[in-house]
């Protein structure tokens, strides 16, 4: 039986009970009170580029049809037929002007509308019996983007996007908006793993001190030099809204320029950044010396920003990828892993960015392959009776006190939120803060489920 | 009897030695992965090696596409190839150690002619992959379409597609070649 007000204020003092990585009670609970609301990544509009593109996703079990329609807006549309049931799109990505039921034949315009139903007069004596008017799939309660990415909250009272996001998005546009271009998507790759959905995205959000050991192999063979943990450590860490990252510190003295030559990029995308970032944006680069790594947007979506060495030359190359960590079930996660890069990037570029991201992350990635083997382990140990007797400990940084053992960064570090150099586990601290408000509120109210189609008079049908 | 053309052209038959060589070729490059003999297996590639391995999607049967053109879960040149086994060669490459049990079933071998010296090779993969001592294994089917060429030191792999049976796989990582 879980002890919910124990759990929580377990983890607001930094000690977290192992059990809630395999829980099948936290996983209920995650679902009706943190999915239920939260704003949820779920495509980005370069997915869907063209009218009537489309691509199914998912919040948990509920499916949704991502699409661009005929007038060219984004539309997110619950995926089951109005009549049935039945999901109307069994494809996951394509273009369709229309999505036909295939249990019935209702018949849905590509931005939700009913278009028709077979034998309506006959079935259905016309509209008096089934009003086709105004009769759309469900469309997601809330939905809006940010810099191309498409988020969903099943909350019809969501915050809105802009006010959830808040200082995070400052750092969302060194990933997504390094020209005015935009960034695209490309996958994702996708694969299960026996693995909670939580260990992922804290890994993202804070864990620099996992890097020097767990990715020791990719040092030893020379693939990428950062993380070394002399080099790792001097990173600051920061928390920012409603997420949280990781940074490399860059070599001393390095200008705007010189500082992302380091990491690979092209003369032609840096002038680019610098036109498309604000001056606040280049000086957490180019006066404070740090550049963004992994993150995470609190619930599940990760990003990712390394410069491994590609070849045989000698050629770093920069590349950028998001993820979402889709839970299945308190102990299985399937992980969508984009590659993502700057849509007005040199062919060549893009060529190379491609395959550093394939030869670090992703389903076959050299960093990515460690990662998971230690989040299915963890998972696994979690689900017996010794884990409800371990408070796992999540306080790196802290003193007894719970004061900071080293003081935050002032002007050291030029972007918004609150920062730390050096190892720590504040920014984990900080996503499960987030994780301990969602499990305490009540679940959103529904309400009463809406009826399709007709105005029906009380009473038993026959 | 004569076999069943194919968009390949006729495959030759079981008996021609240019056959018996592409089919010994595979289930020996088999072998050295179910050993983990990582370095051997890069000895059977060629310098210009293409390995690859598109990401499949489910799509409408009208669609005219069911893998992702610009998006594998491999596209390796040598360089990357041997970086993946230099670091399964470390003593930090966590995620296979202890390694996996891992077999390779190789059948529906059909070998096609491609030029002087070269052959197209299509065979169906079956892994088995078993990690720890009670979780549950993993398999992942695959089609794979080879191209081998004849060379000094005997036949080597040139390029590989391989065609993988599910969009959403169900293996903890690609830390393995199929």
């Amino acid at each position: 039986m879980l002890d919910l007000p124990t759990v929580l204020s377990d983890v607001r003092r930094g000690m977290i009970p192992a059990h809630v990585y395999a829980d099948p009670e936290v996983f209920a609970l995650e679902r009706d009170r943190l999915f239920a609301r939260s704003w949820v990544f779920l495509a980005h509009e370069s997915e869907i580029p063209d009218r009537g593109d489309y691509v199914v996703r998912r919040v948990l079990a509920d499916s949704f049809i991502v699409t661009r329609d005929e007038s060219g807006l984004v539309r997110v549309l619950f995926n089951m037929c109005l009549h049935r049931g039945m999901q109307v799109c069994r494809a996951e990505m394509g273009n369709a002007s229309h999505f036909r039921c295939p249990y019935h034949a209702w018949t849905y315009r590509n931005d939700g509308r009913l278009a028709g139903l077979p034998f309506h007069g006959e079935a259905y004596g016309g509209d008096d019996g089934f009003s086709r008017a105004g009769q759309s799939l469900l469309p997601a309660p809330s939905m809006a983007t940010h810099n191309g990415l498409i988020f969903i909250s099943l909350d019809p009272d969501a915050p809105p996007l802009p006010d959830y996001l808040g200082d995070f998005a400052f750092y969302l546009d060194f990933y997504t908006r390094q020209s005015p271009a935009g960034v695209e998507l490309r996958g994702p790759q996708r694969w299960r793993v026996r693995a909670n959905w939580k260990i992922g995205a804290e890994n993202f959000a804070g864990d620099s001190y996992h890097t020097p050991h767990t990715h020791a192999s990719v040092v030893d063979i020379g693939l990428f030099r950062e993380p070394k943990a002399s080099k790792r450590k001097e990173g600051a860490l920061y928390v920012a809204g409603p997420g949280a990252g990781t940074t490399y510190k860059l070599p001393p003295g390095g200008d705007f320029a010189g500082q992302l030559r380091y990491v690979g990029y092209p003369d032609a995308m840096i002038g680019a950044m610098a036109a498309s970032w604000s001056a606040r944006q280049r000086a957490l680069i180019a006066g404070s010396g740090f550049m963004v790594s992994a993150a995470t947007l609190f619930p599940n979506l990760s990003l990712v920003h390394n410069w491994p060495q590609i070849d045989a030359a000698g050629t770093v190359a920069p590349f950028i990828s998001l993820r979402q960590w889709q839970p299945v079930s308190e102990h299985e996660t399937e992980v969508l892993s984009w590659f993502a890069v700057d849509a007005a990037a040199p062919e060549e570029f893009k060529r190379d960015s491609y395959k550093a991201y394939l030869m670090c992350f992703g389903s076959s990635g050299m960093f990515e392959q460690d990662d998971v083997e230690n989040w299915v382990s963890i998972t696994e140990m979690a689900a017996g009776s010794m884990a409800r007797r371990l408070n796992l400990n999540s306080r790196m940084g802290l003193s007894s006190a719970g004061e900071p053992i080293r003081p935050p960064m002032d002007g050291a570090f030029a972007g918004p939120g609150v920062a730390y150099q050096g190892f720590g586990e504040f920014n984990q601290r900080h996503w499960l803060r987030q994780w301990a408000d969602c499990l305490e509120r009540p679940p959103a109210a529904r309400g009463r489920a809406a009826d399709m189609g007709a105005a029906v008079v009380p009473g038993a049908a026959r | 009897m004569t076999a069943a053309p194919s968009a390949r052209g006729r495959p030759l038959l079981y008996g021609d030695p240019a056959h018996l060589a592409a089919h010994q070729f595979l289930v020996e490059e088999a072998a050295l992965l179910d050993a983990a003999d990582y370095e051997g297996w890069l000895g059977l590639l060629t310098e210009d090696i293409r390995y690859l391995m598109p990401v499949r999607v489910t799509t409408a049967r009208g669609a005219g596409f069911d893998s992702l053109a610009d998006m594998g879960h491999f596209d390796e040149d040598m360089y990357a190839l041997r970086k993946r086994v230099q670091r399964l060669a470390t003593d930090h490459a966590w995620t296979e150690d202890p390694p996996s049990r891992i077999r390779h079933f190789v059948t529906n071998v059909r070998t096609f002619g491609a030029g002087e010296h070269e052959w197209l090779v299509e065979s169906a993969l079956l892994m088995f992959r078993s990690r720890g001592d009670t979780r549950a294994a993993d398999l992942v089917s695959a089609g794979r379409s080879d191209l081998l060429r004849e060379g000094a030191g005997g036949l080597r792999l040139a390029r590989r597609e391989i065609t993988v049976d599910e969009s959403v796989l169900r293996t903890q990582n690609l830390a393995v070649f199929l």
